[in-house]
């Protein structure tokens, strides 16, 4: 009951919340109005089935899913054992699975900031990086520039992962080709995707390539939405382009920034249709397995959906970790009580 | 104060019904499991008979899930004809799919699988955890073929081995394979050279063919592990069936048995002095198959015999593609130089929680007379393991020819091995290998890595062991 009231008590502010008694004052009961049908129907349908569905399908295979991590079924027969955390035990001590790990950690690091560091500066560029004079607006023909680098997200993931795996490939492909003709023969047959000390770094590139155009167009809605006015104002003062971006874009569509990190971790955590198109599997040295490849080999090849399942236990929890770092980076950094407009 | 009240009764009701949809479900989930299906369940039983011999009922209806891949199913739909009409009234279902494990898992955990399933293609079922479902298919190789021959004495010898695991017959391989180093004659007499019968040979070819601008191999990243192919398959002749015993019964140190070890330095020899094209980490297996069957810039290929259907749109005209064993390390080698690596693959399983379960060993029956068999090596090129359907003109293909003179060269010396698909391992050993071809590791690193391997799978206790003798 207390927390409900010092939080329905900061709603009131703080003016009323010194008159409020401990003890609760007498209650006007609000008269209950009748269920009519409109009133049912529409529980039934905005809040009855939705839940429903979403216990169906989303929190029931969950807790199935760690039902099963406890087992050591093999997925083809009914015979299934409880081990209890037995498989939690070998996944950890588990090289391959753990290197897997440390490759998801990696992107989820890497790939969130490098995309939205790039697309911010696009979207920057295309809203308010034109001339200092005159109207707030973009770069000359930028709109042309948006539609260009939305183009990457509108092809299918997997259809972008088999267009680089050729691009990259090392005898016929089209990078090794431009670089050998401008005179670097080391790279006449150089495996970019073959080699482990260039696959990680190819592949992010490929992922970054593709999503890049879409943060752009969500940054510059946002953009879109802050006044002109603020920028003239900044402008006025005597800002450049580099702090008017930092002092008054970045902070104004700060939960937009946050959503973006937030979706691409998670498409980082899974990442599977990028690994599984440009390095089936797992790449040199494992230097591209994920998570979640390792979790489908187990699953399929292995037959042992046991182990799998843990696996996919363990991918959800660090899903779920990863989005409440970075709610709580946000809120330690003061996004919670930052600008709004 | 009435907002207040409002607001928590209505987030009291959101959060009771929340928590009541986790609890409920959550109490039964532990006990729950998916299983369900019960004893296995044969199906009404028909009269036995030289026409009938697992007594299928009459106008039943089988239903077959076909691996589709390299052969497609039409050549499951002929033998279906052939089903109907042998058995008038009864129908055979037959459904392709490319994922039979990912298809059949649940089918398989509800006590509802086929009647008959080609257990094939990357995402076949790892044998070691169905094999207790499956029908011992003994009595279908001992039933009399369509034509009235006993089905046993119409195979190639040593086909079942690869189906037997634990001295049960639990699939039937139908399609012959042959893994042989593959070549462009045309190529080879050309330039005036022989296939190389040591490695010592295969060297000096090397040095040759890199004189004309060649590479003596080339590999793709997704089939590395066909040079494991190559290398166990000339170490068995080297050093004998110690070899083929100690890596499937996944023995400590099977890795450093010395023919292995020999054939690693040899092949490490190779790989230093730069007769592997460079970059097949990175290249996709198709593309540098294409390599070596279109552009020419590679004179050998390890594979199967499935190669030659695989590139027929890729390979030069012209190229007679033909088979030759793999090298041996010495001239005095345990087995042979004939030897042969060959093994019958796209497994047939009838499993016995199949509704029609006689239907499905009666499908089987069909598809192994000589009517079903000449049709599958006609129109796929591949014999299958039902001896003399192939002519002698191998129906226009080199290759096909080869094999059958392969095999003929063989006799008795055929050898195969299952520990890889048993348990799984290949993806794992792709990644040791890619490394060593790529000329990044040594012998001791790959000799180490994949004995690591071994040792994991034999260490789980959870992974059920099959022991071959």
């Amino acid at each position: 009951m207390t927390s409900v009231k010092a939080k329905t008590l900061r709603i009131d502010g703080g003016a009323s919340a010194a008159v409020v008694p401990d003890t609760a004052p007498p209650v006007y009961k609000r008269r209950r109005k009748p269920l009519t049908f409109d009133k049912v129907s529409f529980f039934v349908v905005f809040l009855g089935l939705p839940l429903a569905i979403y216990l169906l399908f989303v929190i029931w295979p969950f807790i199935q899913a760690f039902g099963y991590s406890l087992t050591d079924w093999s997925g083809f027969s009914p015979d299934q054992n409880f081990i209890g955390l037995e498989n939690y035990r070998k996944l950890f001590t588990d090289d391959i699975f753990m290197k897997a790990m440390g490759n998801n950690i990696l992107l989820v690091i890497c790939l969130p900031i490098i995309t939205i560091i790039l697309s911010l500066v696009l979207a920057t560029l295309v809203t308010v990086g034109g001339s200092s004079k005159g109207q707030i607006k973009g770069l000359r023909n930028s709109s042309f520039y948006r539609v260009v680098s939305f183009f990457p997200y509108t092809i299918p993931a997997i259809a972008i992962g088999i267009m680089w795996g050729q691009i990259y490939d090392p005898s016929g492909g089209l990078l090794n080709g431009i670089l050998t003709s401008l005179g670097m023969d080391q790279f006449k047959s150089y495996a970019w995707l073959g080699d482990k000390n260039t696959a990680m770094i190819a592949t992010m590139f490929v992922i970054v390539w593709g999503f890049i155009g879409f943060y752009m167009v969500l940054f510059v809605a946002g953009i879109k939405g802050i006044p002109a006015e603020l920028f003239e104002a900044a402008r006025i003062d005597g800002a450049g382009r580099f702090r008017t971006a930092v002092s008054i874009t970045i902070p104004l569509i700060r939960d937009n920034i946050q959503t973006a990190y937030i979706y691409m971790g998670i498409l980082a955590l899974d990442a599977f249709v990028y690994m599984a198109a440009l390095n089936s599997g797992g790449g040199p040295d494992n230097s591209t397995l994920v998570m979640s490849q390792q979790l489908f080999f187990t699953a399929f090849t292995k037959g042992q959906f046991g182990l799998a399942s843990a696996m996919g236990v363990v991918l959800a929890v660090a899903t779920l970790i990863f989005s409440g770092l970075v709610f709580l980076v946000n809120r330690l950094t003061g996004g919670d009580k930052d600008v709004s407009l | 104060m009435n907002v207040q009240q409002q607001s928590f009764a209505r987030r009291g009701f959101l959060r009771g019904a929340l928590a009541a949809a986790v609890l409920v479900p959550m109490a039964g989930s532990i006990a729950s499991c998916a299983g369900g299906g019960g004893g296995g369940t044969t199906g009404p039983t028909g009269t036995v008979s030289d026409t009938n011999p697992f007594g299928m009922a009459d106008k039943s209806t089988v239903d077959a899930v076909i691996f589709k891949g390299g052969y497609g199913i039409d050549y499951v739909d002929f033998a279906g004809k052939g089903f109907e009409n042998a058995h008038s009234g009864s129908t055979a279902k037959i459904s392709p799919s490319t994922d039979i494990a990912q298809e059949l898992q649940p089918r398989f955990v509800g006590g509802n699988p086929p009647d008959l399933i080609d257990n094939s293609g990357a995402k076949a079922i790892g044998f070691s955890t169905i094999l207790a479902q499956l029908e011992d298919l003994t009595s279908v190789v001992n039933a009399k073929n369509l034509e009235g021959k006993v089905i046993k004495d119409t195979l190639y010898g040593g086909v079942l081995a690869p189906g037997t695991f634990e001295g049960k017959l639990a699939a039937l391989n139908y399609v012959l394979t042959v893994y042989a180093m593959w070549y462009s004659d045309a190529l080879l007499k050309d330039n005036g050279w022989s296939v190389p019968k040591t490695w010592d040979e295969m060297y000096a070819l090397g040095e040759q063919a890199k004189a004309k601008g060649k590479y003596l191999f080339v590999w793709g990243k997704e089939a590395a592990t066909y040079y494991q192919e190559m290398a166990i398959s000339s170490a068995i002749k080297e050093g004998g069936h110690d070899v083929r015993l100690g890596l499937e019964n996944l023995k400590a140190d099977c890795w450093s048995h010395p023919a292995l070890q020999s054939v690693f330095t040899a092949l490490n020899k190779i790989v230093k002095a730069g007769h592997f094209k460079p970059g097949g980490s990175g290249t996709q297996f198709t593309a540098a198959q294409a390599q070596w069957s279109n552009a020419q810039e590679a004179v050998f290929y390890p594979s199967g015999s499935w190669i030659e259907n695989e590139m027929k749109d890729q390979t030069k005209s012209g190229f007679k593609m033909t088979g030759a064993p793999v090298p041996s390390v010495t001239t005095s080698s345990k087995l042979p130089y004939a030897s042969l690596h060959s093994a019958a693959g796209e497994p047939f399983v009838v499993p016995s929680q199949g509704k029609n379960v006689p239907g499905g060993k009666e499908l089987l029956r069909v598809m192994l007379s000589k009517d079903a068999a000449t049709n599958f090596a006609k129109t796929k090129l591949a014999p299958t393991i039902v001896k003399d359907t192939v002519p002698s003109d191998g129906f226009g293909s080199t290759a096909l020819v080869s094999q059958t003179k392969l095999l003929s060269d063989a006799g008795d010396n055929i050898y195969t091995w299952n520990f890889i698909d048993l348990y799984g391992t290949n993806k794992d050993q792709l990644v040791v290998w890619n490394t060593f071809l790529d000329g990044k590791s040594d012998v001791a690193t790959l000799t180490s890595d994949l004995q690591k391997i071994t040792d994991k799978v034999r260490n789980d206790s959870s992974v059920k062991k099959i022991e071959v003798k």
